[in-house]
């Protein structure tokens, strides 16, 4: 765990104020003014798994679709791998995968097997080897029984399950989630946080970088986690280290020291 | 190859889509029997010695009106096929999982185009099949592959304004002026329905700078005369103008539509 799988330097992000009427026209030419990213700088190592942690707001899904290609950074840079994800978004695309935590997403006429081709094919599988691919990722995730149905027919739990196959397909080195167990019952979850734990973390060559609102997610997966407030990092550390620094009892009491809400009733971070 | 292949995807995919629709098919086939019994009635009820003459291949304006009405539905498909299937990847939630794939964004605004104008191309020649078989619709004097050395210059012509029109549903969300003025003008000044020769001077003008009126003219000629692609080189090169003009203009665009949107976190926003 030495090499940096993702490397985040002095990133800042900020958006133009949403406009209606005959001034959305003008919208394009506002000047950024919205900040959701502050100088955020956060390395993640190669084999290691980091939880970002905040509030609803606090700029976790705005970082990583900035290293999904999705979105600009207005100051600063990401690097996947080495590559920058704005100069080199293309050799970036092939290094990860993205899975955003809902059940849309996926063609809901297609079958799951379809999809899962489909979506492996642009990324530059063969068809033979993203139907090899799509067979043991199947039994991983159970999926087995469901790949000739049309998606529209399933559970949301498992068109989630489907849409992580997907996001692993091309054994990217770096996983992207944003609350990928938003929607999974507390089976599914646990199942799916085994799974990351033993088959993509326990190979040590994939990186995941997660959002999460669940504090038991993020203490059993996490080796460090990186608390996000209003867009600034107010620190990245392993649990214990959080513990310490907080001289807190619990990853909740940290957060809420960190973020100087230690008054204020814990509604934004859940425990599942 | 590579975008070729991706490209071939994306037809497949919106088959396998189509495909679980069937009933549609069968649908559209008849509705252009219906279109062109419709058709073929009202020429019937305009036609005259008169009106053939005025027409620019002294044909019947039944072949006359039809050639027109179908390519305004091709121009339809042309504006419509990139920023229908934009919206719709945004709506369903795919577009940000197609973004992240190795794929870039031409190849996925081509390779999402290929099916509705393939598509297309065969529900108008369904039009023309019906036409010939029940309403004496001249098909056998026609030069196939000069209609088809048009159509593909048409595709390119009318594929810069489709993807004009994928840039401004991108950074406005909602609806596109611009191609109702495109339809709106068309139909007026690109000798759809009627010769553009009919029209004032300055209108007659203004057609020689629309695509349409050269893929019309063109087609026409080659649909209803026989005409060689030697003989049509003149429209087919204004229509390859237009596409070297307009294709890197609306990728410009483009580019700058979604760098636009990627800064203000607004593309994968309906």
């Amino acid at each position: 765990m030495t090499r940096a799988a993702i490397s985040i330097e002095s990133l800042s992000k900020s958006f133009p104020p949403a406009r209606s009427g005959w001034r959305a026209f003008l919208q394009p030419f506002e000047k950024p003014s919205l900040a959701a990213l502050s100088d955020v700088a956060l390395e993640v190592r190669e084999g290691e798994a980091v939880a970002l942690l905040g509030a609803n707001g606090a700029g976790k899904s705005t970082l990583l679709r900035i290293i999904a290609t999705l979105l600009l950074p207005t100051r600063g840079r990401a690097l996947v791998a080495g590559h920058d994800v704005v100069a080199h978004s293309r050799d970036v695309r092939r290094l990860f995968g993205y899975h955003a935590g809902t059940d849309h997403g996926l063609y809901p006429r297609l079958t799951a097997r379809e999809n899962l081709l489909f979506f492996g094919q642009l990324n530059h599988l063969s068809r033979a080897v993203a139907r090899q691919r799509i067979g043991s990722l199947a039994e991983q995730f159970s999926l087995g029984e469901f790949l000739d149905r049309q998606v529209r027919t399933l559970s949301s739990g498992t068109v989630q399950r489907l849409s992580l196959a997907r996001a692993l397909l091309h054994q990217p080195r770096v996983l992207l989630l944003d609350e990928p167990t938003r929607s999974l019952d507390v089976i599914a979850a646990s199942e799916f946080r085994h799974f990351l734990k033993t088959r993509i973390l326990g190979s040590g060559s994939t990186s995941i970088l997660f959002a999460s609102h669940t504090l038991p997610e993020v203490e059993a997966l996490a080796h460090r986690i990186a608390v996000l407030d209003r867009g600034q990092l107010l620190a990245c550390d392993s649990l214990q280290g959080l513990l310490q620094r907080t001289s807190a009892a619990t990853l909740e009491g940290a957060f809420l020291r960190l973020t100087g809400r230690n008054r204020e009733p814990s509604a934004e971070v859940s425990i599942a | 190859m590579i975008a070729l292949r991706q490209m071939w995807l994306f037809f497949w995919r919106d088959l396998a889509i189509a495909r679980t629709y069937r009933t549609v098919f069968v649908v559209e086939a008849v509705e252009a029997l219906f279109g062109a019994a419709t058709f073929y009635y009202v020429a019937r009820f305009v036609d005259s010695p008169e009106l053939r003459q005025a027409l620019p291949q002294s044909g019947s304006y039944f072949a006359f009106s039809l050639i027109g009405f179908v390519f305004l539905d091709y121009l339809n498909a042309a504006m419509d096929a990139f920023d229908h299937s934009l919206q719709e990847a945004r709506d369903s939630g795919t577009l940000e999982h197609l973004l992240v794939t190795q794929t870039s964004l031409p190849v996925f605004m081509a390779g999402s185009a290929l099916y509705p104008f393939v598509a297309t191309t065969l529900r108008i020649a369904v039009y023309f099949l019906w036409s010939a078989a029940f309403f004496e619709f001249p098909l056998r004097s026609a030069n196939w592959f000069a209609v088809f050395v048009v159509l593909l210059a048409s595709l390119l012509a009318f594929s810069g304004l489709g993807i004009l029109s994928a840039s401004y549903l991108l950074v406005f969300k909602r609806g596109n002026p611009a191609k109702w003025f495109v339809l709106g003008i068309t139909s007026i000044i690109g000798g759809s329905l009627f010769p553009v020769s009919i029209l004032p001077e300055w209108l007659q003008a203004v057609a020689r700078f629309n695509p349409v009126t050269y893929a019309l003219d063109a087609t026409r000629a080659a649909l209803l005369t026989g005409a060689s692609v030697v003989f049509v080189w003149r429209p087919i090169a204004a229509l390859l103008l237009f596409a070297t003009v307009l294709l890197p203009a609306s990728m410009a665009a483009f580019a700058w539509a979604v760098r636009h949107t990627k800064a203000t976190g607004t593309l994968t926003h309906s």
